[in-house]
């Protein structure tokens, strides 16, 4: 028999004895996480002629225009170990997974609200399911990047399949911010035009579409996506970590950020219907 | 085991009115969360103001909760509450075994998937493995009866089988406690007929029931207990009877009980000393005015508009002239007495108003109008707006 008690600021009074239940609510609720996943997934592209496609046009015409801008003098992108290409669809990639997946998670629980505010169930189920969406995005894209791999000729050092574990501390980052700002866009929403934009411009501050230069080393050590970004893409450009220590500093931060966060959603969410 | 199956003590719920507050008060609140602070949720910031209010009662295993009042009065919050969607801001609410709650079918359907998927996801969402979907899917299909359409987008239902197949799969959950939100005023008879027998039957289960309903009848035949809300305040009945007669009594309060006398005549004809049988009728009585009057002139072939309505219904619940009985009458100078009789008024538990309109012969005049109220008692064991005469025969 579940035994249930429903009182002011319950989850407050527990303490740290929440962490337990944290984890047993995510552990338990993977079958609904995943589901809502492919509903996204299937939802997405439905009534929508060029469907998967999407997923890869963006960045291609991001790259396309920055190749252009590169060669006809107008921006001066530097020199890049690889073919400019290949390098800022890793970066970009890589990017992505951060910005779609904070812009996803941050309206996850809003373009849910009438779900929210109807039904009982676990709400961390949306956030994790729209950085899911993001994860999806991103294979696809790496099955592109792969195919750039033939038509430059380029052999990635066999480090790579260290990738998927150089970009859990993005991926941790991502999902530990979109819990926390999927709460704050509930109660104001502005905050999802403000992530909206904050990413978009972020993108030009981070060296994603370019190599950091040495001139403005210390801006870029400060930025700690910048490690995240090119730690992985350093594996598979280079077969190591460039800069290690940053990496590491930021990774301990992410990690952080993603256990502070989750708490507060855990304590906050049952908040959240009442301003829908 | 406990013995109950919901025991909610002094619980209440605050909202706040306005938007802007309501964004700052959340923006604190997730601050406050996010520092640790043990908020007093019991006191009321500018703006709010407490939608459900100190509410208290005990529901053991098995038993039939009906949940009624006006609109606004705090019921579905309340349900929102035993459902763990909103938490109480005072008090506590302890819950023995696995809710359902229908508290609105259908939510969390994704227009763009189709049915089948739709299944699959929302009986996740409502806490049932994908193993346990799969068993009982065609179970769910066949009680939804939505045929070719299962594998069509559910934005091309009809409003009919969207509800249907939101019922099916939440019926299917196999709830220990249901919570039921006026959802079968959606559908039609058939399906209504189909959905109460499927309470039933796991009523018969053991299945705690909560059932919030306008539907007096539903709710005087289907539950054992009552909370009455009004204004966010609930009154606790362990008899259903009672707070139904409640119930009914909180919109006769909205209703005067003083004649309008419109109009008593004009300068030729003049109506006085009317007397009423009674104005306070039980059902099947006769409701008698008698209407002396003076004329100067006479007045051939009048129209006497007779009508009854109930506050609730905007169609009048009777109205006719005098010619719907094929009766000419004539006011002639000098005094007399025109005596009109309701008989056998069939209402039951409402309050009504009567309307007595004379008009000159083609409506060129208005000679008389007034609107009398009326109040019906309850006829016991009747719930309707109606009491009809019934003969029973047993050979």
């Amino acid at each position: 028999m579940v035994k249930v008690i429903y009182e002011p600021n319950k989850y407050l009074k527990m303490g740290s004895k929440i962490w337990p239940q944290m984890l047993s609510e995510i552990i338990e609720c993977r079958e609904l996480t995943w589901r809502l996943f492919i509903r996204n997934l299937g939802a997405k592209y439905k009534q929508s002629a060029l469907g998967y496609f999407w997923v890869i046009i963006t960045p291609f015409i991001a790259i396309g225009t920055f190749a252009f801008l590169n060669k006809a003098g107008i921006l001066n992108i530097g020199k890049t170990d690889i073919p400019y290409p290949l390098f800022a669809l890793i970066g970009l990639t890589i990017w992505q997974l951060f910005s779609s997946g904070l812009n996803l998670g941050c309206n996850s629980l809003v373009s849910a609200g009438e779900m929210i505010s109807k039904i009982n169930f676990p709400r961390e189920t949306l956030v994790i399911a729209s950085i899911a969406q993001a994860i999806f995005d991103l294979i696809v894209k790496l099955v592109l990047i792969v195919i750039l791999f033939f038509v430059y000729r380029f052999i990635p050092s066999w480090k790579i399949i260290l990738f998927p574990i150089a970009i859990i501390p993005i991926i941790t980052l991502t999902l530990g911010l979109s819990l926390f700002l999927s709460l704050v866009n509930g109660v104001i929403r502005d905050t999802a035009n403000a992530i909206a934009l904050i990413t978009t411009f972020l993108m030009f501050l981070t060296p994603v579409l370019y190599p950091i230069s040495t001139k403005e080393y210390l801006f870029f050590k400060l930025n700690p996506l910048a490690a995240l970004i090119n730690a992985p893409r350093d594996l598979i450009v280079y077969g190591y970590i460039k800069d290690p220590v940053d990496f590491t500093i930021s990774s301990i931060l992410s990690i952080l950020v993603f256990l502070i966060c989750w708490r507060i959603f855990h304590l906050v969410e049952t908040k959240i219907p009442e301003r829908m | 085991m406990p013995e109950f199956a919901i025991k909610v003590e002094n619980a209440g719920k605050k909202f706040t009115k306005s938007l802007n507050r309501s964004m700052l008060y959340g923006a604190v609140d997730i601050m406050q969360s996010a520092l640790g602070v043990l908020p007093n949720s019991e006191i009321l910031r500018k703006d709010e103001f407490w939608a459900v209010d100190k509410i208290s009662f005990e529901l053991k295993q098995g038993e039939t909760l009906g949940i009624i009042g006006p609109n606004g009065s705090g019921k579905t919050t309340l349900l929102k509450m035993l459902n763990g969607i909103f938490m109480p801001d005072r008090g506590n609410i302890e819950i023995n075994g696995k809710v359902g709650a229908l508290i609105q079918v259908g939510a969390g359907f994704h227009p763009m998937l189709t049915g089948k998927e739709n299944i699959f996801i929302n009986g996740s969402i409502l806490g049932m493995s994908t193993k346990e979907i799969k068993s009982k899917f065609d179970s769910i299909v066949g009680f939804a009866d939505i045929g070719d359409f299962l594998d069509a987008p559910v934005k091309h239902y009809s409003s009919g089988m969207y509800v249907r197949l939101g019922f099916a799969i939440a019926i299917h959950c196999n709830p220990k406690i249901l919570l039921i939100d006026e959802i079968l005023a959606v559908g039609d008879a058939g399906f209504q007929n189909k959905c109460l027998n499927e309470i039933g039957r796991i009523r018969k289960e053991g299945t705690t029931t909560i059932l919030v309903s306008h539907n007096m009848h539903l709710i005087s035949t289907y539950t054992e207990k009552c909370v009455l809300m009004n204004k966010g305040t609930a009154q606790y009945f362990e008899n259903i009877s009672k707070g139904v007669q409640l119930y009914s009594k909180l919109f006769q309060n909205d209703l005067k009980m003083h004649i309008d006398k419109n109009c008593n005549g004009n300068d030729n004809i003049h109506f006085h000393d009317i007397k009423l049988s009674n104005q306070f009728l039980d059902p099947g009585d006769d409701f008698v005015v008698e209407l002396p009057f003076d004329s100067s002139i006479d007045y051939y072939d009048v129209d006497i508009d007779l009508t009854i309505n109930t506050a609730e219904d905007a169609v009048k619940y009777f109205q006719a002239t005098n010619k719907a009985y094929s009766k000419i009458i004539d006011l002639k100078i000098g005094s007399h007495k025109l005596t009109c009789t309701y008989k056998n008024i069939q209402l039951n538990n409402v309050i009504a108003r009567a309307g007595i309109t004379i008009w000159s012969n083609k409506r060129h005049e208005m000679l008389f109008w007034w609107s009398i109220p009326l109040e019906i008692k309850a006829a016991k064991h009747c719930t309707g707006r109606n009491f009809l005469q019934i003969l029973y025969e047993l050979d």
